[in-house]
């Protein structure tokens, strides 16, 4: 079943268009890698999915699960199991990240109409969460990402996901300011997740990442709109070529038909 | 009220008002118009009012005030100990501590106004001579009648000694609040000040300390969080007079609605006070766009060697971490209540665990903005 359809959706930020018909369908157990170059609009569809203010859908249409995504809050789409890992994680001094996780949850849990977790079985969850994801729990005690490195975000948005244990889960450029050791850290975490239930859609700028995640669909962005899709050999042929090889290919003709 | 018994209440003429008040001459004006009877200490104090001072950690080490006198009823002493000496003279109080306070003393000021709008002013004075003393300061107030309170204090710490006071202010809309402190530190002491100012008509605050002796040291820490069309007028004055004194500074403000707050954070180095490190920073949250908050950072420095650095900003919640909230379900009341708490909760950090446990929670209460 597709989980996520997405149909030529246009998105304005800022009063200019940056999505111009992009066409995607997602279906569960499946994993997307969305590639592409600075500025194709990859981080704006990542946004647009969690609902971010200001990200104008001015055509198309966004279904997941048979609902209209566009018409639900952040929260509730969120409670509904989509996940964005953030590109740029935002720090949040004097909010306590045991406390923030344990908010979340139960906010999702309650939506569901499932029951809420008591302190003691919230942070057996996450012992259990830590342990797959070799993060310690002093991380826990601190602020939302306050004064956390680079690599530290980057795993605490893994450690979210695990958590949270999301159907569709975004990941905006996760790799991003990673070395390699972080980046398998990342990878296990994510390849510990794949389930047929679920999917990923894994947005990146650099064929690496893709190394650790395999993916089962390679879409190639450009402007907008996606302008090539195939397999994981895909990335390989854009690594060995570059982007300008897409551009190259791009015929007139074929954008204004898409 | 007339303009003689204004002067006398605040202990000011409306000339040496001008410029400290003047974001504040408006809500004072209109106190002075309205008729206010002399406040009776004997006036009887709610189980309710009752209730929110009884902590159980200062049981015995309790000092209350109603209306600007000592309440014998309502206090508790018998675990004061012996390092503490009260002295008591109508609406003047003196605490002497020798020797530190083992436990924290709290003193409670209730302002309560029995039919009529009522006012009142008291002096308490705290002279720490030696050994570490923390106190908790208590305002609180029933709602109903205005009164008008007008507290007055000298906090002296000794050479090497230090002095903790923690204030907190949890009044009604019905009570006003003028707090004066003047604080003189000497030789390597420390003086310690926290404030968690909520609520009130009209509240204002003026902290003066003096480094007086060379390595005296202070922090001050505080909170004001205001909603409504309440008006609170913060004044800060740290005046660095000796060699290798200390000050840092750090405040927040929240306003929402139409609130006013003001925050006057004002650093003084005196000729000769080289070594001096002084630190002064207050960031400030505007919640409506009916809210205003002005905020005055001042730094006068006229010794050669001083490190020194001041910053005041006044902002807006973030967006993005509003959105951070959301996107991982958190609904955006919640939200934004978590931002505003761990906004304010950055002036309390480090705070004595029990305190800052009552005011995690008074902030949860009393919090403006969340249900926006």
């Amino acid at each position: 079943m597709t989980m996520l359809h997405i149909d030529d959706l246009h998105v304005r930020v800022a009063g200019k268009e940056i999505l111009k018909g992009l066409s995607l369908a997602v279906n569960a157990g499946e994993v997307h890698a969305i590639m592409g170059p600075n500025g194709a609009g990859k981080s704006t569809l990542g946004n647009v999915l969690a609902g971010r203010e200001g990200y104008e859908a001015t055509r198309g249409s966004i279904v997941y699960n048979g609902k209209n995504l566009l018409e639900l809050a952040p929260e509730e789409r969120a409670a509904e199991g989509v996940f964005l890992a953030f590109q740029y994680p935002v720090e949040i001094p004097g909010v306590n990240n045991t406390y923030f996780l344990k908010a979340a949850l139960n906010a999702q849990r309650k939506h569901r109409g499932e029951g809420e977790l008591d302190s003691m079985q919230f942070l057996k969850l996450v012992r259990a969460k830590l342990g797959v994801l070799h993060i310690s729990d002093e991380l826990l005690h601190r602020a939302v990402n306050a004064g956390f490195s680079g690599g530290e975000k980057k795993r605490n948005e893994i450690f979210q996901m695990a958590l949270l244990e999301p159907k569709l889960a975004i990941l905006d450029e996760t790799d991003s300011g990673l070395d390699i050791d972080a980046l398998r850290m990342v990878a296990d975490g994510v390849n510990a997740m794949r389930d047929p239930a679920r999917a990923f859609v894994v947005i990146t700028h650099y064929q690496r990442l893709l190394d650790y995640i395999v993916p089962d669909f390679v879409h190639v962005m450009v402007d907008g709109r996606i302008v090539e899709s195939g397999d994981k050999s895909l990335a390989l042929k854009l690594e060995e070529h570059g982007y300008a090889w897409i551009a190259e290919r791009r015929v007139p003709d074929q954008i204004g038909a898409a | 009220m007339d303009a003689a018994a204004l002067d006398a209440l605040l202990g000011s003429s409306a000339q040496e008002r001008e410029e400290s008040w003047r974001y504040s001459r408006n809500a004072l004006r209109a106190l002075a118009q309205q008729a206010f009877a002399e406040a009776d200490p004997a006036t009887s104090v709610s189980t309710d009012i009752r209730a929110r001072f009884a902590w159980p950690e200062s049981g015995g080490r309790r000092l209350v005030f109603v209306n600007g006198g000592w309440s014998a009823e309502l206090s508790d002493t018998h675990a004061l100990g012996d390092t503490v000496r009260l002295d008591v003279d109508a609406a003047h109080i003196t605490l002497t501590i020798r020797g530190g306070t083992e436990h924290p003393v709290h003193l409670v000021h209730l302002g309560i106004a029995a039919g009529s709008s009522a006012q009142w002013q008291a002096t308490c004075d705290i002279v720490v001579e030696s050994g570490a003393a923390t106190i908790f300061e208590h305002h609180l107030g029933a709602a109903g009648a205005e009164v008008l309170g007008a507290l007055v204090s000298r906090h002296c710490v000794a050479a090497d000694a230090t002095l903790s006071v923690a204030t907190l202010s949890d009044l009604p809309d019905s009570i006003s609040l003028y707090r004066r402190v003047r604080a003189v530190v000497r030789k390597h002491a420390q003086y310690r000040t926290t404030h968690a100012l909520f609520g009130g008509r009209f509240v204002r605050l003026d902290l003066d300390c003096e480094l007086a002796d060379t390595a005296a040291r202070t922090d001050s820490r505080g909170v004001f969080a205001l909603r409504g069309r309440q008006h609170t007028d913060v004044h800060l004055d740290v005046r660095h007079a000796a060699r290798d004194t200390a000050s840092d500074v750090l405040w927040r403000g929240v306003a929402d609605q139409r609130a006013r707050g003001i925050l006057h954070g004002a650093i003084t180095v005196a000729e000769g006070a080289d070594g001096a490190d002084a630190q002064l920073q207050t960031k400030n949250l505007l919640l409506s766009a009916n809210a205003e908050i002005d905020a005055q950072p001042v730094l006068e420095i006229y010794a050669d060697e001083v490190k020194a650095s001041h910053g005041a900003t006044v902002g807006q919640l973030d967006e993005r971490a509003l959105f951070y909230l959301r996107s991982r379900g958190v609904p955006r009341a919640i939200a934004r209540s978590l931002l505003i708490a761990g906004f304010c909760r950055e002036a309390y950090q480090g705070e004595d665990a029990s305190l800052a446990a009552r005011l995690d929670a008074l902030l949860a209460e009393r919090l403006p903005g969340a249900a926006a």
